[in-house]
């Protein structure tokens, strides 16, 4: 099934931060919403969420860092309980063992509140939180630049691991071309609140159009390794 | 959690030690003597230095001041607090007297000014900013503004005079209490609202209720679990502090309505230099202000282990 | 130069810099990765003298570290700056405390080399982007003519582009000033692309002290390893065919 929202947009104190913008997944899309601090791909990525949710559909979404997921006041059973109750599943529905192996989330004490796991389990766990209703799609916001390169590098690839076998569509939020060239097949670019290029993660890399995405695919890694 | 809680008892102790001895120092040092105060206060004109010196020996102010304290502190422990300079009677009886009609009434005061400010914090939060919030504001300011005495006095004019409903003056009958717990209660309210209503706002400001709101938790569990206990810490604080002034006693408003109470006691003990009875107030006065405390250092780690540095 | 001789320093019971050394030569660039918790922060507390360390020595050119002047450019760029005041009062705060004269060519050439308008600096740091406050953070560090700038985690809190952009004024100005930079990062990219050397930080010790070029394309080490092989997941680096 496609995911389509029409004419999302936002304006702030009189000024528009995201102009009228349509977007369309299909599952197992992996697409990238990049762009430079300010362009509005944050504002898409909770005007989409929040309209396909009222739309019906299983949308979830991961914030940048765990402070802005979890509630230091709260055990992690009662974060992952209160998730399920959301989805309207029954305590110990949702297959908590497979998600968490399949996240290495080990040895966390459930009873226990956010801040007594480290940070990079903290950011897995609320993976898990999301992925936990089987998803149509799942939207990150930069969910790895709160975490150290070693942590960040391995919640990546297990939640590309994750998501191989299944049907979710994953939109990656990120002012980092080049992460999102490892882990997307397409890419929209943003730029003062609107879309200005929308392609293949290619042909952006190779042949970038607009001049937004031209900056990106030129400062996107810091250089090439002899290796 | 066990050791915090003994660790704030300890302290709550150690404060307990420290207040006895400082005011314990402070009276004995005041200025003036205090022997010719109490004779004046018992035998008015007739005092000369014979009997000044028979009330100072009687009084026990003939030892120096560790024997005193001494004499008066052991006693203490076994909540005896010895006998009153002027009338000679036992100031405990006298003491339980003043508390029994003055902790019911401030219970009343804050269980209506608690109640009073949470609705208005509870309306003016619908909408931050639109009509019904300025209003809240505006009336808390006003009650903020009112003093009790002018207050006491409007709400006598309007409930005993014009309307004829309530009693003004004494405090015979539960009846009585109305009037004096209405104007303490709505002091209360007045600095309360405002704390509520900012502490509201901020816990709804909280980074990482967006998240969960996309989760699906409905409004009503986020307000239940999420805005509700961080809002909380600053409230409790704050209505325990207002506890505690109320428990010792408001001179302003027994006044006005001619009751009896722990303030007044005071005031009449103080004019007279009644050593034991001055004491036995502030005493108690400490008992309650620490063991307030120490309920609030408790139930804040309750709500939040790591005010204390606890685990998870 | 500057000389750390077997530091070690104690925070509270634990050891957070276990018998560190090395050494950073005037006009160069070093710099210390790991990962958070390795002691990175302690470090920059100690050089500034505001740890004392335990055992060892921290000197620059034989003399205590603060008679060079040295100067600290910190991660978040707003709260860097005193929110109520324009960017300019926290700009000359230090100089003026030291009764210091800096010349109006100065502040413009270094204004013109970080890319500021001077108007600029009469905004207070809500006003301007992150980028910018940044680049003013820069400024103040450099303002007196340090021997010594300490940067943490410089660029982390900016946008890919901004930090490329960021990175290359600050490896301009040095040429220019000359100062010895030693730049505490997790970014990798970064540190390959632009220090003379790359210290690793683990648990609290150097783990290794190499050349970009050795780090990048033979690590000595198993954890510098899984170090640069993040670094490439993440896109930070690429390993060109």
């Amino acid at each position: 099934m496609t995911l389509s929202a029409h004419g999302l947009s936002v304006v702030r104190a009189g000024q528009a931060i995201l102009y009228p913008t349509s977007v369309c997944v299909s599952p197992r899309d992996r697409i990238g919403l990049v762009g430079a601090s300010g362009s509005g791909k944050s504002t898409l990525g909770h005007a989409l969420v929040d309209d396909l949710r009222m739309q019906g559909h299983v949308v979830a979404y991961v914030p940048q860092s765990p402070d802005e997921a979890l509630d230091p006041l709260w055990s992690m059973a009662f974060h992952w309980r209160e998730a399920e109750k959301a989805l309207g599943l029954r305590p110990g529905a949702a297959d908590r063992k497979t998600l968490f192996s399949a996240l290495k989330i080990e040895g966390g004490d459930l009873r226990k509140r956010p801040w007594a796991w480290s940070r990079g389990m903290q950011q897995r766990f609320v993976i898990a939180m999301a992925l936990m209703g089987r998803p149509n799609l799942v939207v990150l916001d930069e969910p790895t630049s709160a975490l150290d390169p070693v942590v960040a590098a391995a919640t990546m690839q297990l939640l590309d691991h994750c998501l191989r076998e299944s049907d979710t569509a994953m939109i990656l939020i990120t002012h980092d071309l080049g992460l999102a060239a490892r882990h997307v097949s397409q890419l929209m670019v943003m730029d003062g609140g609107r879309i200005v290029e929308q392609a293949s993660t290619e042909d952006v890399l190779e042949h970038p159009k607009a001049p937004a995405s031209k900056a990106l695919s030129a400062h996107r890694n810091w250089l090439a390794l002899p290796c | 959690m066990i050791s915090s809680v003994f660790d704030l008892v300890l302290r709550a102790l150690i404060v307990l030690a420290g207040t006895a001895l400082a005011t314990f120092a402070l009276l004995w040092h005041a200025p003036g003597d205090p022997a010719l105060s109490i004779a004046l206060a018992r035998f008015d004109t007739l005092v000369t230095d014979e009997v000044i010196e028979m009330v100072r020996e009687e009084a026990g102010l003939n030892i120096g001041f560790w024997p005193a304290f001494r004499a008066w502190i052991g006693p203490l422990l076994w909540f005896d607090f010895g006998n009153s300079s002027v009338t000679g009677r036992e100031v405990l009886p006298d003491l339980l007297v003043a508390v029994s009609y003055t902790f019911p009434l401030a219970f009343a005061g804050l269980a209506f000014g608690v109640a009073v400010a949470l609705l208005l914090a509870f309306v003016a939060t619908k909408r931050p900013g639109g009509w019904m919030d300025r209003v809240a504001v505006g009336v808390a300011s006003l009650g903020a503004a009112i003093p009790a005495y002018w207050l006491g006095l409007l709400l006598i004019l309007l409930f005993a005079v014009h309307l004829a409903w309530l009693p003004a003056m004494g405090a015979r009958t539960p009846a009585h209490a109305i009037l004096p717990a209405l104007t303490l209660g709505l002091g209360v309210a007045a600095s309360l609202t405002r704390i509520i209503r900012s502490s509201i706002l901020e816990a709804r400001a909280q980074p990482f209720l967006p998240a969960i709101r996309r989760r699906g938790v409905p409004s009503s569990a986020i307000g239940r679990d999420h805005v509700a206990p961080h809002a909380a810490v600053p409230v409790i604080t704050l209505v325990g502090l207002e506890m505690a002034f109320l428990l010792e006693g408001a001179v302003m408003v027994e006044i006005i309505f001619g009751r009896p109470g722990l303030g007044t006691f005071l005031v009449t003990a103080i004019e007279a230099r009644d050593f034991p009875q001055v004491q036995a107030v502030v005493v108690l006065t400490a008992l309650l202000f620490v063991t307030i405390n120490l309920v609030i250092d408790v139930i804040y780690r309750v709500i939040d282990p790591r005010i204390g540095g606890q685990d998870a | 130069m500057l000389k750390v001789d077997h530091v070690s320093v104690k925070r509270g019971a634990s050891v957070a810099l276990k018998d560190v050394s090395f050494s950073l030569a005037a006009g160069k660039t070093l710099a210390v990765v790991g990962e958070s918790g390795a002691g990175k922060s302690t470090l920059i507390s100690a050089i500034l003298g505001l740890l004392k360390p335990a055992q060892g020595s921290i000197t620059w050119a034989g003399a205590p570290v603060r008679l060079c002047r040295p100067a600290l450019v910190m991660q978040e760029p707003r709260s860097a700056f005193n929110p109520t005041l324009p960017l300019r009062h926290s700009v000359f705060e230090a100089v003026k405390a030291r009764k210091l004269h800096v010349g109006d060519a100065r502040l413009d050439r270094l204004c013109k080399g970080l890319e500021l308008e001077r108007d600029l600096l009469d905004r207070r740091p809500a006003a301007v982007s992150i980028g910018q406050a940044q680049r003013v953070g820069i400024l103040r560090a450099l303002i007196a003519a340090p021997s010594l700038v300490l940067f943490d985690e410089p660029l982390s809190a900016l946008d890919a582009v901004t930090q490329k952009h960021t990175a290359k004024l600050i490896a301009q100005l040095q040429k220019e000033e000359g100062f010895a930079a030693l730049i505490v990062t997790h970014d990798l990219g970064y540190a390959v692309a632009h220090a003379d050397e790359i210290a690793v930080l683990k648990s609290g010790q150097i783990e290794e002290v190499s050349t970009p070029q050795d780090f990048a394309v033979a690590p000595k080490s198993a954890y510098c390893r899984v170090l640069r092989d993040a670094a490439i997941a993440l896109g930070a680096l690429e390993p060109a065919e």
